[in-house]
């Protein structure tokens, strides 16, 4: 019996179904029950998060955890899918310090917003950013200026009307 | 006496931050309370480029994620897609990649170890770690003619096959590299100012190192007995010996050793794989290949097509580049180019930890830190 099974045997209601990626057990877990999930996973022997991967399928979102165990060098994926108006599922950033620039980055480049996220702003962009790039629908056609202001923060104009002009 | 919260704000130009990165300090006096770490300056949307173009168009940019280690990042990449397409790998080539990935260790490893010692305030270290990178950069330079970038590896196999004498330039080079070494730590390791900037100085356990998301040399420091290339066998290292370096001290120093003996181990395995290199094709010339073109050259025999589809289906693989787990999550859709590019960069994760590492030390002793986890601004913005 692999982990995805031994997580659907011991929450038979939060996990959707099992199967593989590739040569990595997966289960798909219901959204509302991820929190849960996560716990127990970590419980299972999990200790490492690897990876999160937020993916837009123009009808769906998806997020996938990707976990790998030091005791047990096993792997083991969850995935989450999310409806495409306003996707939103709980953080696991309690369990996982290293969740937090993860999720920070899945929020700032896909759009997904992870509930109780200790502090959920833009990482790799700057703040005021027009828009999530890594979504299907991002529009690559209008630029957006970036500049420093006075305090270090960002401001951010699709006009270029905070650049500096010669008069 | 009390003293008013300072807020110190560090880089994003600074020359021990290894690129742009920014520092949001609250001091207490000397004392480091608080670091929030301000990234994005170099964010080249990487991801993004990799759904717009081919998969084999996707590789030169994969060069450009940890510059100082392209070869690994080439090789991270084109074993997702290989494994997405079920496609093999010629025994020859898989050698060819282990000798190039373990030249890039060494390459990496001299950087950080030059780099290191010149934040610490020693300027020669630097010198001696360029010496020998020099001489392996001219190997890769007569390997592939880049020096940098070198967009070496294909989806199947490797670009070119090894020039001529080759193998006798790779044997001088472990040779001296071996005397090298042992230079290296007899100049460094007793150091005295060495010592007292790096020992007990970014403490970090073995339970937190896993946590905060550590990964390789790092959190082989922290007492891990891990490594992909032997928990997860990729290539051909299932095949050859070598042992994982470990340390159990926590610290900064160990951090610092680990490295410097994974320098001796990427010998080890340089010269088992020049000793035994296998002849054969140099890339693939099933499935997706074409059969070999009669009457032409040994180099151009084999030829993989340049517009692919690899069947619908997603992938995440790891490996053990040099400065952590590198991995790639690809998502195809059956098209030529790839639904979504994830890159899961160690200098990223490893990076979440400094701000444990460093509260309650001071300033120079965030330099020493963060030079031991060796990160790549690069590779953490992509």
């Amino acid at each position: 019996m692999n982990a995805a099974e031994e997580l659907k045997q011991a929450m038979p209601a939060a996990v959707v179904s099992t199967g593989m990626l590739i040569d990595k057990p997966l289960a798909i877990i219901k959204k509302e029950e991820i929190l849960k999930a996560a716990g127990k996973v970590k419980e299972m022997g999990f200790d490492n998060l690897s990876v999160i991967t937020g993916i837009d399928y123009r009808d769906r979102f998806e997020v996938i955890y990707n976990f790998f165990s030091y005791k047990k060098k096993e792997n083991l994926v969850l995935k989450v899918v999310l409806d495409h108006e306003a996707p939103s599922v709980d953080s696991v950033a309690s369990i996982w310090k290293v969740a937090d620039w993860l999720e920070r980055e899945t929020y700032d480049l896909v759009g997904i917003k992870f509930t109780g996220h200790p502090n959920l702003v833009r990482i790799l962009l700057p703040d005021g950013w027009n828009g999530h790039p890594l979504r299907k629908d991002y529009d690559m056609e209008t630029e957006q200026f970036v500049t420093m202001g006075e305090d270090g923060e960002d401001i951010v104009s699709t006009d270029g009307s905070n650049l500096l002009r010669r008069r | 006496m009390e003293t008013d919260e300072l807020l110190l704000n560090m880089g994003p130009v600074h020359p021990a931050t290894h690129g742009v990165l920014r520092f949001k300090l609250r001091m207490d006096g000397e004392i480091i309370r608080d670091c929030e770490i301000v990234m994005g300056y170099l964010h080249r949307g990487t991801e993004k480029l990799g759904e717009m173009k081919t998969y084999l168009q996707f590789i030169p940019y994969t060069d450009r994620l940890d510059y100082l280690s392209a070869m690994p990042n080439n090789y991270a990449y084109v074993k997702a897609v290989e494994e997405l397409a079920d496609i093999e790998v010629p025994l020859r080539a898989e050698y060819i990649r282990v000798l190039t990935l373990e030249l890039n260790r060494i390459i990496n490893h001299l950087v950080f170890m030059g780099s290191l010692i010149l934040d610490l305030g020693a300027n020669t270290a630097i010198m001696w770690g360029f010496r020998e990178r020099e001489k392996a950069l001219q190997l890769y330079e007569m390997l592939c003619g880049a020096r940098m970038t070198f967009s070496y590896m294909r989806i199947g196999g490797v670009r070119e096959d090894l020039p001529e004498g080759f193998i006798p330039k790779l044997n001088d080079f472990i040779k001296d590299m071996e005397k090298r070494i042992v230079d290296y730590e007899q100049l460094i390791n007793g150091n005295e100012i060495f010592l007292l900037r790096m020992k007990n100085i970014g403490v970090i356990n073995a339970d937190e190192a896993i946590n905060y998301g550590m990964t390789g040399p790092s959190l082989r420091g922290s007492g891990v007995n891990y490594d992909i290339r032997k928990l997860e066998p990729y290539s051909i290292y299932p095949d050859i010996d070598f042992k994982a370096c470990v340390r159990k001290e926590c610290d900064s120093y160990a951090r610092y050793l680990v490295r410097m003996d994974e320098m001796k181990e990427s010998l080890h395995i340089l010269r088992q794989v020049a000793d035994t290199m296998p002849a054969g094709d140099i890339i693939t010339t099933q499935k997706y290949g074409i059969a070999p073109m009669t009457g032409a050259p040994s180099a151009v025999m084999t030829y993989f097509p340049r517009i692919f589809t690899p069947p619908v289906g997603e992938v995440y693989t790891r490996t053990e580049a040099p400065k952590g787990e590198l991995g790639f999550y690809v998502v195809s859709d059956g098209t030529t180019k790839p639904y979504r590019v994830k890159i899961r960069s160690p200098s990223f994760c490893n990076l979440v930890a400094l701000p444990k590492m460093i509260v309650g030390l001071k300033i120079p002793d965030l330099i020493a830190a963060f030079g031991t986890i060796d990160i790549v601004l690069g590779d953490v913005d992509r």
